[in-house]
């Protein structure tokens, strides 16, 4: 903290009554300095400060009615340092300094001012007050240890199978569990509903669309002992299982594959994110596995790969990423904190069901969570970066590397010796960072293959355009080492930027080098644009490129040498950086000067290699293997960088540092117990803790989600909410047998949707009875099944699917968004996408955060802001008016019409092929007979007309968007 | 700081009546467990205030970009006298860091009204008005960088999702139209940096997001009927009716059948209301419809446009910026023409909806705001532009329960920092929801673990500038 200057020292030559009195120890004064406080201080102090500062409230946590707790002051430290004004936060805070400003409202006047700047510099004369009382809430008093116990924090409990009255009902302990809360309550289970609204429940909730005519009737006919099971075998086997129950995750983690704000640039390669989850849905993933992938995918020693080889593991990583971002934060710490605040916000809420981010400022109000705690996960996120991941195979480029090398070796046995001296670069007292001299890439995080195995050495050369031989200064980074065609970054360690300058002895041509501050990576200008460089040299010598970073002194940064494999801001618009050049780093130096250090003049002699006419044969080769390098794979994660600690932020501002918090997971889930990671970020350690069997909330958190999705409300309704503001589970005892159920199998979800789905209460009616609703009035006992609103995404595939235009065809980039004229501001995409989206399933419509599709958002689409289990289902006139008039919907109305009418000649044959489609039956008499009366006599030529507005009619039916 | 934003744990309708605002829950409730009208289902129903209100309805003039207070509403002659000269001050970081000299303004001011207050020759029309005005020269925001500064402005939160102020208010409130949204916004051209969020319900239900309504004769997607809708909606509630006797009571389907109701109002209303042949030779003189300049003809159009959703009972409207060709009110450079520009668009509609208002008797129960999400520096960017400062500039209030011809706080000598009466955006909040008959500690929503409010855990009302 800065602290007041000049006339604190001019005001310590007032007479100073006081006698001199450290901190702490009992003091007397005289009395003329306690009148002096009594008739100018205390009235000072009771008027402007004790309304926050005193006994009814303790804003930052600082009291002033009492000498005591003056001294002992608030969150950021003491207030007043007895007869040190210049040193007093309190002083400061008056004369509106940098941290605090104080009083809020308006300044003192600038006697009010002086006059307590005096008091503190007589050393804070007050009468003796006695000790201050203060109340007991933090983690040691017992008001903390309830918070500890509450029901959800508590291990799984073991329950027998409850005993019920009616034995012939359950069909496993899903069943009698519930039957035994309905019994309790005198209440009956509803009635089975009929085998096709069976199946359509069932088809909407496992994939997301309704179920086929000839499915509806093959189920009908089937008496078998396992029809119902060969039912959901079937669609959980089906591609479009993942898609509907991976749309359902990525609610949880915010997706989204644009990060707002005023540009909302694209965040690239996110939907290999979305496949990523829509394969691990289908793939059965064990749930322990996907958290730990989720959280250290990039550690595991040995990632999953896909049939191509790439790394999938490594994928699920890239949640963290999905937050929004802003271009040019002028506080760039504090975009630091917001992002790691989210990402806290997310993984708690996503995976433990807790809402950590609360304890951001202070200790959670209501939960056992402290500050601490919440920067003790912020440490694992301060001590990892993102990356954009290269994902093949090792071989698959690696490969290719390797054979380039064993050419390069031959022909530079051909090659006659030679010998490039390294520069000398004059000692002008900067301080070398880094000159590469000592042959390794050590304190340094290597990615891709551009940059090889470390820095050159004396005879290495470039093969540059697959003809010419140049040779290359022993002790630099070079990308071009291998071929020009490989790409990778280099990173460096954390440090504090401690001199104005950054000077980079460098080369290249595409090359780049970022200065990534605070984690801060959308880097481009107005403000941050002097932390990039492009280094376009262009085969020359290396030559000096600065960077004045003199306004980011303090800032904790890390350098970024990229060949490809990061991604450029500077234009408004994400792109990645092409990696078709090299770049060469001899030196990079810290520096006073924002001149570099002048190289020596004698430096830099070449002998060079004679180019032996034999080598051409080998250049052809190696020209040819060159060419057949193949574009990266690349997709967001995470990855670790430098490992370092938080501190505590008093009360959350990035500007006041307290205690450090070592890393480890929250204390009241055994994060004390064990130690701290020795190495790197100690992400997999923390996921281990997370998926450990004896943390009670992972499995409680996710059979909930899973019953949520399948009966309509979780039986703890707050599903992203455990805490003690979240709601208590209905049913404890069936919610820990499920979850300790849940862990038993293997954290198979596949199987939880088998006992859910299968259940005898999954095939209850859903027909209100009105006893039953008296006496269980929000259906908390589950006496019968809710009905249900489809979401947005099923409602629109629905409609692509009965029109005959849904194109089933999985993963891949999204369909670019479909803009109408309303979807105006800042990043709208230059074209408008397709209005059908291809026909895709709306999992693959791009998801831009400023423009997302209105008409998902009118059927309560979320917004990617944070984790998001519990959609609203919201009632509101857009929904009609989209149902109505929205040209999506008329165009799949036509093309519904058109095809009915060319299949299908009758009228009843007609009507029996719409019903069939849209809802699994034939319809009712009186269906037809209305149907017919709309349809009237068809005169010529508005045939097509006359069944495209009933088949929009059809659309409009609450029984095409509700799920009873 | 925020804990706990976002989006909110859905409810039935059952659920939302109970956690609704100021009781009206509880009520509703009741009339409907004693199977009463369904019309009290509607969110949108009015309902009463905590105490009685000043005023009804809002505007919200919002001036994208941040207009300069020292060029508009806070004279500071020391910037006269040191223009040119670096500024004698130590400065924060601002969001282009590029600092030059003390600039003056351009523009004279002149006192004006019986009240003397002084306002800037950008401003001739709305001068005129200004003893209707209450102006607060004291504004501070938490933020420097648009989004952030424009999400705080209209949610409270510098970040993406929260509830916007319309949103609170008609959650709760309700509102009078049953026809239309009783949140609208009128887009002139410029949706500001953050876009729909802006004016998002956030963890509110979707009923209370902010409609945005475009200029022109159709406002609203989908709101032109197509097909043949009568005997469409007929033959609709006809299957409906035999679903629901299948199925049985259920609330959430009968409120989606009544949905259409609503609809098919809207229907009429939307195109009613852009309908504006009816409105006299006078009004369109006084919004300047037939200007020369044709941004002024398009404010103008919106400003009126906010006069007949007012006048039929909208809760909530803001009123966008038109795109005068500069960026917005963000003069980093060419301030002279860019903020010339700005006034000449907005100044006369301006003044004409104050003047417009108050001869219909609606002033008195409308509140209208004026400001953008921050104000800029006194010293220049470059050589004739002004960066952005969320550390003390000017925004204005008048109408229902706003005492006029007033100036509440003041900035430093340079027009800076606000040294007197600082006021909080979260003040401002408070402030309008008091007027509206709404006490912000007591407006609260529960969301996930929390009962959340427009102003957090701040807010003080802005006491002297109340009637």
């Amino acid at each position: 903290m800065r602290i007041m200057r000049s006339f604190a020292t001019a005001l310590l030559a007032v007479g100073l009554a006081g006698t001199s009195g450290m901190a702490g120890e009992p003091t007397k004064f005289d009395s003329l300095s306690l009148e002096f406080f009594e008739k100018e201080v205390r009235p000072l102090l009771t008027a402007k400060c004790l309304g926050c500062h005193g006994p009814q409230k303790q804003k930052g946590g600082l009291r002033l009615d009492s000498r005591t707790s003056a001294l002992a002051g608030g969150d950021s430290g003491p207030a007043i340092i007895p007869g040190k004004p210049g040193e007093s936060r309190l002083v400061d805070a008056i004369n509106y300094g940098e941290t605090v400003q104080m009083p809020p409202k308006s300044k003192l006047p600038a006697s009010e001012v002086a006059t307590l700047t005096k008091w503190v510099a007589m050393n804070a004369p007050w009468p003796d007050d006695g000790p201050t009382k203060s109340v007991e809430t933090g983690p040691a008093s017992a008001a903390w240890k309830k918070r500890t116990e509450h029901w959800s924090l508590e291990p799984l409990r073991k329950t027998d199978d409850p005993k019920v009255l009616n034995t012939a009902w359950p069909k496993g302990f899903i069943d009698r569990f519930l039957l035994n809360g309905l019994e309790a309550n005198g209440l009956k289970p509803a009635p089975d509903t009929d085998r096709r609204s069976w199946l359509r429940r069932v088809t909407f909730d496992l994939i997301g669309l309704p179920p086929r005519p000839e499915e509806v009737e093959t189920f009908v006919a089937d008496r078998s002992a396992d029809a119902f099971e060969t039912v959901v075998e079937r669609l959980l086997a089906s591609p479009q299982y993942g898609e509907r129950w991976g749309r359902h995750w990525l609610d949880l983690v915010r997706y989204s594959e644009t990060s707002g704000h005023e540009f909302d640039y694209e965040i690239p390669d996110a939907w290999r994110y979305r496949d990523y989850v829509t394969r691990a849905f289908n793939a059965d993933l064990p749930f322990d596995q996907f958290v730990t992938e989720h959280l250290a995918g990039d550690l595991l020693p040995n990632p999953r790969r896909n049939a191509d080889g790439t790394n999938e593991s490594i994928l699920g990583t890239g949640f963290f990423f999905l937050v929004e971002g802003t271009h040019s934060p002028v506080d760039v710490r504090e975009e630091e904190a917001s992002r790691i605040d989210n990402q806290i916000d997310v993984f708690g809420k996503a995976f433990l069901g807790m809402t950590l981010a609360c304890a951001r400022c202070h200790d959670h109000k209501f939960d056992a969570i402290t500050t601490k705690d919440y920067y003790s996960l912020s440490g694992y996120l301060k001590s990892s970066r993102h990356q954009h991941a290269f994902l093949d195979a090792p071989e698959r480029i690696g490969g290719k590397a390797t054979e380039l090398e064993a050419i390069k070796t031959e022909i530079a046995a051909k090659l006659g010796p030679s010998n490039v001296e390294p520069k000398t670069v004059k000692d002008d007292g900067s301080i070398v960072f880094e000159d590469f001299n000592k042959l390794t890439y050590e304190g340094w995080f290597v990615t891709g293959e551009a940059f090889g195995s470390g820095p050159s050495r004396q005879g290495d050369f470039h093969i540059v355009d697959g003809t010419k031989i140049e040779p290359i200064p022993p002790g630099q980074a070079h990308t071009g080492r291998t071929s020009n065609r490989l790409q990778g970054t280099l990173r460096s360690r954390l440090f504090t930027i401690d001199h104005p300058f950054i000077h980079y002895l460098a080369d290249g041509s595409g090359g780049r080098i970022n200065l990534v501050i605070d984690g801060f990576e959308k880097i481009r200008s107005p403000i941050y644009g002097g932390l990039v460089l492009d280094v376009n040299t262009s085969r020359s010598a290396a030559k000096w490129e600065t960077m004045d970073v003199s306004m980011w002194r303090g800032h904790r940064a890390y350098i970024e040498l990229a060949d490809g494999g990061t991604v450029d801001y500077t234009g408004g618009v994400t792109r990645y950086m092409p990696g078709n050049g090299y770049l060469a780093v001899d030196e990079i130096r810290f520096s006073d000067r924002s001149t570099p250090p002048a190289i020596s003049e004698t430096s830099g002699s070449k002998l060079l290699p004679r180019q032996a006419p034999s080598v051409g044969p080998l250049l052809a080769q190696y020209a040819k293997i060159e060419s057949k390098i193949p574009t990266p794979t690349i997709g967001l994660a995470i990855t670790d960088g430098s490992a370092e600690d938080d501190r505590v932020h008093i009360r959350g501002s990035s500007r006041t540092l307290g205690e450090p918090a070592p890393r480890r997971f929250v204390e009241v889930l055994g994060g004390t117990k064990g130690s701290t990671p020795a190495s790197g970020s100690g992400r997999l350690d923390l996921a281990r803790r997370v998926v450990d069997p004896t943390n009670p909330l992972t499995s409680r958190v996710l059979v909930n989600r899973l019953w949520k999705h399948h009966f309509g409300e979780g039986l703890v309704r707050s599903t992203d909410d455990f805490g003690a503001m979240g709601q208590t589970p209905s049913n404890p005892d069936l919610l820990d047998r499920l979850a300790a159920d849940f862990i038993k199998g293997g954290w198979s979800i596949k199987r939880m949707h088998r006992l859910m789905v299968l259940s005898h209460a999954y095939q209850m009616s859903s027909a209100a009875e009105p006893e039953a609703d008296r006496v269980d009035p929000t259906n908390r006992l589950v006496h019968r099944m809710n009905v249900r609103r489809l979401e947005a995404e099923a409602i629109r595939d629905a409609m692509l699917a009965v029109s005959g235009r849904l194109d089933l065809t999985l993963f891949g980039p999204s369909v670019p968004t479909h803009l109408t004229p309303f979807m105006e501001g800042r990043g709208r995409p230059s074209q408008s996408g397709p209005l059908d989206g291809n026909g895709r399933r709306s999992l693959y419509l791009n998801v831009r955060r400023n423009f997302l599709s209105p008409f998902l958002l009118a059927f309560d689409f979320p917004t990617p802001a944070s984790c998001m289990g519990r959609r609203n289902v919201s009632n509101v006139p857009a929904q009609a008016l989209t149902l109505l008039n929205d040209p999506f919907v008329l165009e799949r109305s036509k093309l519904w019409a058109s095809r009915t009418i060319a299949s299908k000649a009758t009228r009843d044959e007609r009507l029996d092929s719409l019903y069939r489609t849209a809802f699994g039956r034939a319809p009712t008499d009186r269906e037809r007979q209305d149907a017919s009366t709309f349809l009237g006599a068809e005169s010529p030529g508005q045939e097509v007309q006359a069944w495209t507005d009933l088949c929009h009619v059809l659309m409009n039916t609450k029984e095409f968007i509700f799920i009873p | 700081m925020h804990c706990q934003r976002f989006i909110g744990p859905p409810q039935s309708r059952r659920e939302m009546l109970l956690n609704c605002a100021n009781g009206f829950g509880a009520v509703a409730l009741s009339a409907l467990l004693g199977d009463q009208v369904r019309a009290s289902s509607d969110p949108m129903t009015p309902r009463p205030p905590h105490f009685k209100a000043k005023a009804t309805s809002v505007i919200f003039l919002f001036m994208d970009g941040g207009p300069s207070q020292v060029d508009t509403f806070d004279p500071k002659p020391r910037l006269d006298r040191e223009h040119g000269q670096p500024i004698k001050m130590k400065t924060p970081a601002t969001q282009f860091n590029n600092v030059g000299n003390v600039l003056k303004s351009p523009w004279a001011f002149k006192n004006r009204g019986k009240s003397g207050i002084p306002v800037s020759d950008l401003f001739p029309h709305v001068a005129e008005c200004v003893d209707d005005l209450a102006i607060i020269r004291s504004m501070v925001s938490n933020f420097s960088e648009h989004t952030a500064a424009n999400y705080f402005m209209h949610t409270g939160s510098g970040l993406q999702g929260r509830p916007s102020g319309g949103s609170w208010v008609t959650y709760g409130l309700g509102s009078e139209s049953r026809n239309l949204p009783g949140f609208v916004v009128l887009n002139s051209g410029l949706i500001p940096p953050g876009g729909a969020d802006c004016f998002t319900n956030g963890f509110l239900p979707a009923s209370y997001q902010g409609s945005v309504f475009s200029a022109g004769n159709t406002p609203v997607a989908n709101i032109r009927p197509v097909g043949n809708q009568k005997a469409m909606l007929g033959l609709l509630r006809s299957l409906d009716r035999e679903t629901l006797e299948r199925v049985g009571h259920n609330d959430a389907m009968e409120s989606a059948i009544a949905n259409y109701e609503l609809a098919g109002r809207m229907q009429s209303a939307v195109p009613d209301l852009v309908e504006i042949s009816g409105e006299s030779k006078a009004t369109r003189e006084l919004y300047g419809l037939d200007d020369t300049y044709p941004q002024t003809q398009l404010y103008g159009r919106q400003c009126l446009t906010a006069r007949r959703l007012v006048e039929r009972g909208v809760r909530f409207v803001e009123v966008l910026c038109p795109n005068v060709g500069a960026d917005r009110w963000d003069q980093h450079g060419g301030l002279k023409k860019g903020h010339e520009d700005n006034a000449r668009a907005t100044d006369k509609p301006v003044a004409g909806l104050l003047k417009d208002l108050k001869s219909r008797g609606l002033l008195d129960s409308t509140l209208v705001v004026w400001g953008g999400e921050f104000g800029r520096t006194p010293m220049a960017q470059g050589s004739d532009g002004r960066d952005h400062n969320p550390f003390g500039f000017t925004m204005w209030m008048a109408g229902g329960g706003i005492k006029g011809g007033t100036i509440h706080g003041a900035t430093d000598d340079y027009g800076y920092y606000a040294v007197e009466n600082k006021v909080q955006v979260h003040d401002l909040h408070a402030t309008m929801l008091h007027l509206l008959g709404l006490d912000h500690k007591r407006l609260t929503h529960r969301f996930s673990g929390r009962d959340m409010r427009l102003t957090d855990v701040h807010g003080e009302l802005i006491r002297p500038i109340l009637a």
